[in-house]
């Protein structure tokens, strides 16, 4: 219970804080002997005495190992997968490993140190070397990448949190060669246990951590990672550090930030974007009980939409005052807009040229010689993240220095968006990270309306002059106001087919108000003739951000849908025609066209889901099964993380559909960090894809979003889950992009393509609730 | 209004106008956080606690008609997380970001309850709790593991 962990120490540091004083250092970290792997409050605290061995990792005399965690627990398994890496390299006691936040305080003060910087090995197909490097540049601080999103955890921070668990441990084979007056090289280092083996003396980890935190090795970057192969710890299936506290109530999110003298903010903002307050009234409801003040919140930077928050002394009181004061809104200029507008004006920009991305051979040519043309178009909603935690943030601002508590996905932004807002140098500015409630890349700074929880209540702490203050949404402004959408968007295909069936000529052209064109710059199926088109559309006022899958969201169901009309069309199987066409491509190491990048894995993959589904086997009456397969990234990056699907579907003649079955076939890369999060992550994007091919959808009308909450934007249920889900991993020559949305993107398409072989309906937009699949 | 509530035991005394929410009482006025919101229209169950034993989701059940009752939250259910449904749920590793948790686990131990071993189907009814994570499937089993256990006390307090 978070209340309990408020000490007297807390309560000192807190009322410090308010006049400006640093306060770290009054913290008293829990008695070790209790201590769970993860506390309750999972942010740093400071205060520790354990000798640090580097920025990432204490090791204390009971030779406990406490790991820094640069990455935000949004579910992912970050707070168990970044520890591994570490503890591979440092080769302690796993059972003696506890993990907490890293410091965006201190990779604001702190720089990188070198040895972190180079990338070992040639990247990619070394399994010695990093992962992607690109992402981290400019990422300098001394954590390097702090948020968490595409993927990234493990592509982009493997290495590095390798080598930093590589010069702990060798900073603690010299501290005791140096005791001990022998060799390195006669030193192993297992299980927190140093062993000098020409005379088996021993001692621990927790003996030399003092000693070896004041060494500094010569040459850092001399060290060598440990490949795949050497792995003992990674690439086994360890339970979730952060899992005991997620089953009694005591992980503390966002929301259970409880500190003394602590108010409460309740807030509306304009409901069409891009609008303002043209007034309120306060005296109606300031005699209200436990009302405490009213702070405007005027449209401006980073406030995409005007609003006022109530202040009061509990979030419900704030909030019934809220509902109870009269405001007047000024929608401005959109606020006619809805979404059969926007659409119109999808359709329309296909009346005038494209940007052409992709021209590969001559499609008119292609499209002379056709036998048979076919040609579909595909229309997808906005999509609002829907985290199960409502948005919120609570915040301390003082003259000279701030605190936010706040479940953020980019804590080192949120850094900086407090220094920037309140004027407050960096160095002064602590961001507590707490656990997420749900991320899927929303709670963060990355799209249109920024994090406007942490806009929002730092103007509201402003104005309290010190005394720290707990935003929180409903549910209807988290989904309505506060969220950025993934993206609407039209796609229209065209294909040229021979004699045979397959394909001439592809004329593909995409729109939507944000480019999304990845995933359809190549064709995975080959064909001669390609040509691909992005469509210009104004900018809508609808705001836009990142949300699991990105792209692959939109494209991997246009892709996939039209792949299998074709298919049909040529009067082939939807498997072995992909399969086909997949083939016909020339190896790598061409690009694009003519040379697809790991097309030999995307045929083992497609092959083995195929396989573990029973494919071809005979299925009863009104049963189908639906196949999709695509790398969500490609082909973008060197990375890749191919998977394939089969989705066993039975439709009834009044149209009642069910998921009974999903086979997955997954790339492995390497290898995983840890096996267990990845098929959790899996598991969860089929219920993830499932809610946003059957029932999500954000409709725009009168320049604002109609849905709101569970009952008009459902979520899919355990009833809806299908009963069997088997997965299936595939060994792959290289490092993969990872596994938090590779597997999202395929449940729309396959859905909708075992839909078709049931109904003979060919459903070309979602989500299918708003279809009528009824059939026979 | 003053009112008494009866909460994992232990009577509390709470001064809060008579139509506040339950869950925002055990939040806020108590302290007890580890029942959470996210709908507040008894939609999604995040909140669902037990009011004498039935799960009941407190984001819409005002807090005058919970005095008298014995009121359970996922902190009652056991002093150290030893509870056979939180210990299933450990084994199985179920949770993701962890914030539906609270309420999944409170949905479960009313179902093993009513029925101590439920089907599949008895399931799907019941646990109406939303995860966007997509836990499902490990709840699923959760259950049916805690289910198994002989030895298993279902009962909250």
């Amino acid at each position: 219970m978070t209340t309990m962990n408020m000490n007297r120490r807390d309560f000192l540091s807190r009322t410090a804080a308010v006049s400006g004083a640093m306060v770290l250092e009054f913290w008293l970290p829990p008695s070790r002997a209790k201590a769970a792997a993860v506390a309750a409050q999972p942010w740093y605290r400071g205060g520790s005495n354990d000798p640090e061995i580097n920025a990432w990792l204490t090791i204390a005399p009971d030779d406990t190992v406490t790991i820094r965690v640069a990455q935000s627990e949004i579910g992912t398994g970050v707070f168990t997968a970044c520890p591994m890496m570490i503890a591979e390299e440092l080769q302690c006691d796993w059972s003696k490993v506890r993990a907490e936040y890293a410091s965006a305080n201190r990779n604001a003060r702190e720089k990188a140190p070198t040895w972190t910087l180079p990338v070992p090995g040639d990247g990619q197909y070394d399994p010695a070397g990093g992962g992607e490097p690109v992402q981290l540049k400019g990422e300098d601080g001394v954590y390097r990448r702090m948020g968490i999103g595409s993927s990234g955890a493990v592509r982009e921070s493997r290495y590095y949190l390798q080598q930093a668990g590589a010069e702990a441990r060798e900073r603690l084979l010299l501290a005791a060669a140096q005791e001990w007056g022998v060799s390195v090289a006669d030193l192993v280092a297992k299980n927190s246990v140093i062993t000098h083996t020409p005379t088996g003396r021993s001692t621990t980890y927790g003996n030399l951590a003092a000693k070896a935190a004041q060494l500094v090795l010569p040459d850092p970057s001399k060290i060598r990672i440990k490949t795949p192969d050497q792995f003992t710890l990674m690439g086994t299936e360890q339970k979730n550090l952060d899992v005991p506290l997620k089953v009694t109530g005591e992980a503390t999110f966002g929301i259970d930030i409880r500190l003394p003298g602590m108010l409460y903010a309740a807030v509306k903002a304009c409901p069409v974007w891009q609008g303002d307050v043209k007034s309120y009234d306060f005296s109606a409801i300031k005699h209200m009980p436990g009302v405490h003040s009213v702070v405007p919140l005027p449209a401006g930077p980073q406030m995409y939409s005007g609003g006022v928050a109530v202040v009061a002394d509990s979030w419900w009181r704030a909030r019934t005052a809220l509902d109870a004061m009269p405001i007047q809104w000024d929608y401005g200029r959109y606020v006619n807009v809805s979404s059969a507008d926007l659409y119109k004006e999808c359709f329309a920009s296909f009346e005038k040229p494209g940007k052409p991305l992709v021209n590969v051979g001559d499609i008119q040519a292609g499209f002379a010689k056709a036998t048979k043309l076919i040609e579909a178009t595909y229309q997808l909603p906005y999509l609002s993240h829907f985290c199960m935690e409502p948005g919120n943030a609570t915040a301390m601002v003082s003259a000279e220095r701030a605190e936010l508590w706040c479940g953020d996905q980019v804590p080192d932004r949120a850094l900086d968006q407090v220094s920037k807002l309140t004027g407050i140098p960096p160095e002064n500015v602590y961001v507590h990270t707490t656990f997420v409630g749900g991320g899927f890349g929303g709670r963060g700074g990355w799209g249109t309306t920024g994090a406007l929880q942490i806009t929002q209540v730092l103007r509201i702490a402003q104005a309290l002059n010190g005394r720290p203050v707990k935003l929180l949404w409903t549910r209807e402004e988290d989904l309505r106001v506060g969220d950025s959408y993934r993206p609407a968007g039209v796609c229209t295909f065209r294909a040229a087919l021979d004699p045979d069936g397959w394909p001439i000529a592809v004329h593909v052209r995409s729109t939507g108000d944000h480019e999304e064109k990845r995933g359809l710059v190549e064709m995975p199926y080959f064909t001669p003739n390609y040509r691909y088109e992005l469509m210009r559309t104004a900018k809508f006022h609808v705001p836009w951000g990142p949300r699991r899958g990105t792209g692959a969201s939109l494209n991997t169901f246009y892709m996939e849908s039209f792949i299998d009309e074709m298919a049909h069309a040529a009067g082939r199987d939807s498997y072995q025609y992909r399969r086909e066409l997949i083939a016909r491509n020339p190896p790598p190491p061409g690009q694009g066209i003519g040379g697809f990048r790991f097309r030999d894995d995307w045929l083992k993959i497609l092959d083995l889901a195929a396989k573990m589904s029973g494919w071809g086997t005979e299925l009863p009456k009104g049963w189908a099964r639906g196949i999709a397969v695509d790398d969500r990234r490609r082909p973008e990056r060197r990375t890749g993380t191919v998977c394939a699907q089969v989705h066993t579907v039975s439709v009834s003649p009044q149209g009642k559909l069910r998921l009974h079955r999903v086979d997955v076939a997954f790339d492995e890369g390497f290898g995983f960090v840890n096996p267990l999060s990845v098929r959790k992550q899996i598991e969860g994007q089929i219920a993830f894809g499932y809610s946003d091919a059957m029932h999500q959808e954000v409709t725009i009308r009168d320049g604002r979003a109609v849905e709101g909450n569970f009952n008009d934007y459902p979520s899919s249920t355990t009833a809806e889950y299908p009963r069997e889900v088997n997965i299936g991993f595939v060994k792959t020559n290289r490092w993969t992009e990872g596994v938090g949305e590779e597997a999202m993107s395929h449940v729309a398409p396959a859905l909708a393509n075992a839909v078709f072989k049931i109904t003979g309906k060919r459903v070309r937009s979602l989500p299918l609730r708003h279809h009528d699949l009824s059939w026979g | 209004m003053a009112l008494v509530l009866k909460i994992n035991g232990v009577p509390h005394s709470v001064e809060v106008e008579p139509e506040t929410p339950l869950l925002w009482v055990l939040r806020d006025t108590i302290g007890l956080t580890g029942t959470k919101f996210a709908c507040g229209i008894a939609q999604c169950g995040a909140c669902t606690v037990h009011v004498n034993g039935r799960p009941t989701r407190s984001c819409s059940f005002p807090v005058k008609a919970a005095a008298g009752t014995e009121i359970t939250t996922i902190e009652g259910l056991s002093p150290d997380g030893t509870h056979p449904v939180q210990v299933a749920w450990k084994e199985l590793d179920v949770p993701q970001c962890g914030y539906c948790q609270s309420g999944q686990i409170m949905s479960a131990v009313a179902l093993l309850r009513e029925k101590p071993n439920p089907t599949d189907d008895e399931i799907d009814v019941a646990m109406t709790n939303i995860c966007r994570c997509g836990t499902y499937p490990r709840i699923r089993a959760a259950i049916h593991r805690a289910a198994g256990r002989k030895s298993a006390n279902l009962g909250a307090r």
